[in-house]
């Protein structure tokens, strides 16, 4: 304790010190102090974290100045300093104990600056309830409290507790890093809030000395302004200084300009941020990468000013006028927005997509707006469109800011969008460009319809060619990154291991950049790795660091010849391998067949091409072996698939690298995407259409005549055994004639094709074929379960158009007379005492018999057949016997098909059915003319 | 009006041509009342359908062949949906499980339950059981089999399963040992040319015996396909005499080209060029095994006695790595290169010994 109330009154004692500068600025032996404060107060935007040890800061300043006259505060000044713990201070004592400016020193003496009005807002006896005053004050008293410690070196101040106890609540209050890159005002803003609820000296400050004795200090009011953007009025207030003391600080401003652009400095020792966001580029002009890439980005933004700005588009001042008159565009001009609405920006990881878009959106004047596609197209993606998306783009600017809003969609290619579901994101999206103009011509109702889009939309993507996409890339302006040349990003990131205190050799840096493909992120990730042990990087480190990085991005292609064909010198001088570690492959192929994702594909890729090789393989024995393993391959992958082992997952990737020591050679023709597999799937699932529909055939077919035709359906024999003869029953030697004049042998085998045909319900279809000439074609087409190699069997005769044109037919007549028969057996077995009924049996009878004279009286007869008979015919009697009967006697059969007339008159018959109320009791025949 | 296969297929239990014994006991197990559960079993063609048909006439009487197909819908455990047709009258109900691949579990346990579940309504019915068949049970997954065993005991009240299967093989124990086993022997050749004669007989035109001979040679027991062959051959030439060639089906054809293609020439190219066949075939939807089997079998005969045991050892070997993978062509085209490497090796050293 008594530790902290020696150092805290010399804290004290800082607080005062820039008054006496101020009061006596041209006192020439407080110079180097005073330089120290002035640059404290240009240049205090850079210090955050350090906040902490502000007050060491101060304190050790302040022995350094003192040494000789207070050696035995030096002792507990260095007892603080271990006790808050604080490299830099002592560092700064040990090195530079006299010389004030050093820039070391500097910033620590802007921390002081900062925490200073806290003090003097603690320690003052006079209560004052003014707040605002605070930056004056702060700025003079410190300057007095230098002076006053070289003048009296023994004022000590006695309340030390509440003040440690202010500085550290005020060590929580300061501003983040983020705040502290921003101009100076922002920095002092949260200081003077925090000593807003304390008390603020007003007139003078009193305190007391080492020996108890009370002193004031006059303070002198000043009421300055802190510009937030300028840095320039500070200096012009300093003009006290003198000038080559100004000169100097102007000489140091541009370095540090240029630091912070960079959001950072040299000292800073955060371990808790990435470098990757400690250097993400927050201006245009600091971006590295493809100048072109970054300038048709800034373009397409620009293009959106007379749409989001108006047409004064350089005019930034007048913000709320354009606001205005963006709002009046969507009902006059809602085509000021450039064609493409949305930006699409694409390439590889790590080339800075999202920085762009931020960048060049802050820098045209947004807000930006970000949302991940990936992460929303978890919930229902669609819907984040209309939640999120349509009403900030409607609003124009994000909630509490003036700024309008620009909209920055990351990861793209995973929301969903494929297919051509419209509730998906992409289509969503897409849909949200269109509202505009179409919209419009309904009128000017404001409420009702939705509002075109009047913000630009920037969306990225690592993977173009994502099958979500496909909609969105014809309405996007596209933009590809490419690489960025390796000298641009070899000089930044020696700029920031510099920054970093990272000695690195360019050797090590072009390697690891070579090895990261120009992913930046990947870069900067790997230093901070190494810097958090080591403060050099060496080639050798590079490498073992950057183990595994990268190779994720191998494509399919790559993959597949990356197994057919050794490495290539490039990449093998790339990676740094060795002779040695290039031959072993096992590993490194295995990571690549595993990262690429597409295990089958690859074990497809490698059994179509392995045989395509010529290799002098005389007894087949590397084959052999290719193909066994490919078989084990298959049958790890089945199991998994089949019995859910997913743990045999990780063995599948080394199970095609064989195929390298059997297969590879250099200079050997490139593997092409596996294709035989995919078109022989597409035949199979023709083919098995075709059966199905047959299948479809036979079972309706076996459920209206309660055959047993069914047991041809079992998988295995209507392949092997149904379908090639069914072909041959279907073909017989037919002679294309007349079907009138045939002899009785070929008249009843067309009897007998025409009855198989209907009733396996196969049908021969008129078509064209492609040179204009008529076919008749099977339907379902059977026969292609014949034709292998796209070869007919041989045995089979072709069918001619002529025969096939007769069986067509004689079908189309088997089938009306069918249906004839079908409709009166329907209409029969209602009106059992219709007088058709009784007939009908009979007619069926004749039909078969063929008596062409008889049919045309058939009508008219009158039925005299048995009742029983027709009972008979209507309940289970089994068809089959039905048909069987009739059968028996096909020679007479044959000649009823050619009394033409009597199937015209069945066409014209007419029935008609009749059922009043639900219930078949109330039954009677009715003349046509009581309908008519 | 139908094919000949389908016209003259027996009825009832008296009519059928072959295998009496069994017939008599089927019959009079019908006539017992103590109807056991049951597997066919026996080569395809052999008639097992048809005497499972016959034993139901004889069990319900003609009711039992009034069918009607409905399609009904399964849910699985994961919300797909699946479609089977399902074929039954008023006392049977027949089911293919083998249609909904690996979710036949779904459609057993949901079938026999219902069924299970409601007794026989009508009451002139001459069972008091429903009987569930259960075509080409040796597709049955390990699963689906599982749950049958518990439910075949639980509800043999209302309920008798047969089961109809080419070999029991692949049934699980536990299912065989609660069905009374039935082999379908496939017919001799005698029984068979009765069979054709009579159906010859009845559509009234003479089949010469050389000609039967011929087709039941070529058919292998299988009547189904003697049937088949001889519509086919009937059409083609109507009057059966003279020298007939039988036509094989194509795809036999085809894979004995392939087979010939081995035998010729043993080169890479070669093999790619028997690829492309097995392609051809499998986009048939020809099963891999029986492409196996086939070209195998017409390869050993064309090859030297010493290698012959080889290539039957490695078909065999082959086949049963197809079973556990899933693309049918890495398992083909293996064997394939195998029996070109044997051949090989033997005509070298054969050439050696020469010299």
């Amino acid at each position: 304790m008594a530790q902290v109330a020696t150092f805290l009154p010399t804290g004290l004692l800082d607080d005062v010190e820039p008054e006496v500068l101020s009061t006596e600025p041209h006192s020439g032996a407080e110079q180097p102090q005073s330089e120290g404060s002035v640059i404290s107060s240009t240049n205090a935007t850079t210090k955050s974290a350090n906040a902490l040890f502000a007050p060491n800061g101060l304190l050790s300043e302040m022995l350094d100045d003192d040494e000789e006259e207070e050696t035995g505060k030096r002792d507990s000044g260095g007892k603080v300093s271990s006790f808050i713990s604080n490299g830099l201070l002592s560092e700064d004592m040990d090195d530079d104990p006299v010389d004030n400016s050093q820039s070391a020193r500097q910033s620590q003496i802007r921390m002081d600056f900062v925490q200073d009005p806290l003090r003097t807002a603690s320690d003052p006896p006079t209560p004052s309830t003014e707040t605002n005053i605070v930056s004056p004050t702060i700025f003079a008293p410190t300057g007095l409290l230098s002076d006053s410690i070289d003048d009296d070196a023994d004022i000590q101040l006695p309340d030390a507790k509440p003040q440690k106890e202010q500085s550290q609540s005020q060590d929580d209050n300061l501003p983040s890093i983020s705040d502290l890159l921003q101009p100076y005002r922002k920095d002092t803003e949260p200081s003077a809030s925090a000593s807003s609820s304390s008390y603020v000296p007003f007139g003078s400050i009193s305190g007391t000395t080492h020996e108890g004795r009370p002193i004031y200090f006059r303070r002198k009011l000043k009421s300055k302004k802190i510009n937030a953007v300028e840095n320039r009025p500070r200096v012009s207030n300093l003009l006290e200084t003198p000038i080559h003391r100004l000169r100097q600080q102007l000489a140091k401003i541009p370095t540090s300009l240029s630091s912070l652009s960079l959001g950072n400095e040299s000292q800073s020792s955060s371990e808790t941020q990435l470098w990757v966001d400690r250097y993400r580029p927050s201006r245009f002009s600091d971006l590295c990468g493809d100048e072109r890439v970054h300038r048709e980005t800034m373009n397409w933004l620009k293009e959106w000013d007379s749409c989001v700005f108006g047409k004064k588009r350089n005019n930034k001042a007048k913000k709320p006028f354009r606001e205005e008159a963006d709002s009046n565009f969507e009902y006059k001009d809602p085509f000021h927005r450039p064609r493409e609405k949305i930006l699409l920006l694409s390439g590889p990881a790590g080339f800075g997509k999202t920085t762009l878009a931020h960048v060049a959106a802050k820098q045209a004047g947004y807000d930006v707006m970000e949302i991940n596609a990936r992460r929303a197209s978890d919930s229902r993606s669609g819907q984040v469109v209309d939640e999120r998306i349509r009403p900030t783009l409607e609003s124009g600017s994000a909630i509490g800011s003036k700024k309008p809003v620009c909209l920055v969609i990351d990861e793209i290619d995973g929301a969903t969008g494929a297919g051509d579901n419209a509730s998906s994101f992409v289509q969503k999206l897409v849909a949200l460009t269109f509202e505009g103009p179409r919209k419009k011509t309904r009128g000017d109702a404001k409420g009702k319809g939705k509002r075109p889009l009047l913000r630009p939309i920037i969306c990225i993507c690592n993977d173009l060619y994502a099958s979500s996409l496909t909609k969105l890339r014809q309405y996007a302006r596209i933009i590809r990154f490419t690489r960025p040349s390796d000298i641009v990003l070899t000089k930044r990131l020696r700029w920031i291991c510099e920054n970093e205190g990272l000695k690195a050799e360019s050797r090590a840096l072009s390697t690891l950049i070579g090895i990261a493909k120009g992913d930046m992120r990947g870069c900067l990730n790997t230093l901070q790795f190494i810097r958090a042990r080591k403060l050099e990087v060496t080639e050798a480190m590079v490498r073992s660091a950057t183990v595994g990085m990268k190779e994720a991005e191998s494509s399919f292609s790559t993959t597949l010849s990356s197994l057919f064909a050794p490495l290539a010198k490039k990449r093998v001088k790339e990676l740094g391998i060795g002779e040695a570690e290039e031959n072993r492959f096992v590993t490194r192929l295995s990571r690549d067949l595993e990262d690429s994702g597409s295990l089958d594909r690859l074990a497809l890729g490698c059994f179509e091409h392995y045989t395509t090789l010529r290799h002098a393989d005389a007894t087949l024995e590397r084959h052999e072996k290719g193909s066994e393993w490919l078989m084990t391959f298959d049958s790890f992958s089945g199991t998994m698939r089949s019995e859910r082992e997913y743990g045999l997952l990780p063995y599948l990737s080394y199970l095609l690298v064989p195929f390298y020591p059997l297969f590879n050679e250099r200079g050997a023709p490139k593997p092409e995407r596996p294709k035989a597999d995919w078109e022989n799937l597409m035949k199979t699932r023709a083919s098995e259409e075709i059966y199905k529909s047959m299948r479809g055939c036979l079972q309706s077919n076996a459920g209206q005549r309660f055959s047993g035709i069914r047991h041809l359906l079992a998988n295995e024999n209507l392949q092997l055994e149904f379908a090639p003869y069914i072909n041959r029953i279907i073909s017989p030697p037919l002679r294309p004639i007349n079907s009138q004049v045939t002899k009785p042998k070929d008249r009843a085998i067309l009897n007998r094709l025409v009855e198989i045909m209907v009733s396996l319900e196969l049908r021969l279809v008129q078509d064209k074929a492609e040179d204009g000439q008529l076919v008749y074609l099977l339907d379902p087409p059977i026969d292609a379960f014949i034709t292998y190699d796209s070869k007919r069997a041989t045995d089979i005769p072709v069918a001619r158009y002529a025969t096939r044109h007769l069986i067509a037919g004689e079908i189309d007549a088997q089938i009306i007379q069918q249906q004839a028969d079908a409709v009166e057996k329907a209409s029969s077995s209602k009106k059992k005492f219709d007088m058709f009924s009784r007939n009908r049996k009979q007619k069926d009878g004749e039909d078969e018999t063929g008596d062409p004279g008889s049919s045309p009286s058939r009508p008219g007869q009158p039925g005299n057949a048995k009742r029983k008979a027709a009972e008979l015919d209507i309940a289970d009697r089994p068809p089959v016997d039905f048909f069987g009967r009739p059968i028996e006697s096909t020679a007479p059969k044959s000649k009823k098909l050619k009394g033409q007339d009597a199937l015209v008159q069945k066409a014209y018959r007419v029935s008609f059915k009749y059922n009043e109320g639900n219930s078949a009791a109330v039954r009677k025949p009715l003349k046509m003319s009581s309908f008519i | 009006m139908t094919l000949w296969v389908d016209r003259y297929r027996p009825r009832t239990l008296d009519d059928l041509h072959y295998h009496r014994g069994l017939s008599e006991r089927l019959k009079s197990l019908a006539a017992s009342g103590d109807f056991p559960h049951m597997l066919f079993y026996g080569p395809s063609g052999a008639g097992k359908k048809t005497r499972i048909s016959c034993t139901l006439r004889q069990l319900f009487g003609a009711g039992a062949e009034k069918l009607k197909i409905d399609q009904r819908v399964f849910l699985t455990p994961s919300k797909r949906k699946l479609d089977v047709n399902i074929v039954q009258s008023n006392y049977h109900i027949e089911i293919t499980p083998s249609d909904v691949g690996i979710y036949d579990r779904v459609v057993i346990q949901d079938i026999l339950k219902e069924i299970a579940q409601t007794q026989q309504v009508d009451l002139n019915a001459k069972q008091r059981f429903k009987v569930v068949i259960i075509n080409e049970a040796d597709s049955l997954s390990r699963d689906a089999q599982a749950a049958l065993r518990r439910t075949m005991e639980k509800y043999m009240a209302n309920m008798r399963i047969i089961l109809c299967a080419n070999s029991t093989s692949k049934l699980i124990a536990p299912i065989k040992s609660r069905c009374l086993l039935i082999r379908v022997a496939a017919p001799d050749s005698q029984e068979m040319e009765d069979c054709l004669m009579y159906v010859a007989k009845k559509e009234k035109f003479h089949l010469p015996s050389e000609a039967a001979q011929e087709i039941i040679q070529d058919s292998n027991g299988n009547l189904r396909k003697a049937l088949l062959v001889l519509e086919a051959l009937k059409m083609q030439s109507p009057d059966l005499t003279g020298p007939l060639t039988i036509a094989k089906p194509d795809w036999e054809t085809y894979c004995h080209k392939v087979a010939d293609m081995i035998v010729q020439e043993q080169t890479p190219g070669r093999v790619m060029e028997v690829r492309a066949k097995l392609y051809e075939l499998l986009s048939h939807c020809i099963p891999a095994t029986v492409i196996l089997k086939t070209i195998a079998e017409r390869v050993v005969e064309r090859v030297d006695e010493t290698i012959k045991p080889d290539i039957m050892h490695w078909a065999a070997f082959y086949e049963v790595r197809m079973r556990l993978g899933s693309k049918k062509i890495f398992h083909l085209e293996a064997w394939v290169i195998k029996v070109m490497s044997i051949y090989k090796h033997f005509v070298y050293s054969f050439d050696m010994e020469d010299f």
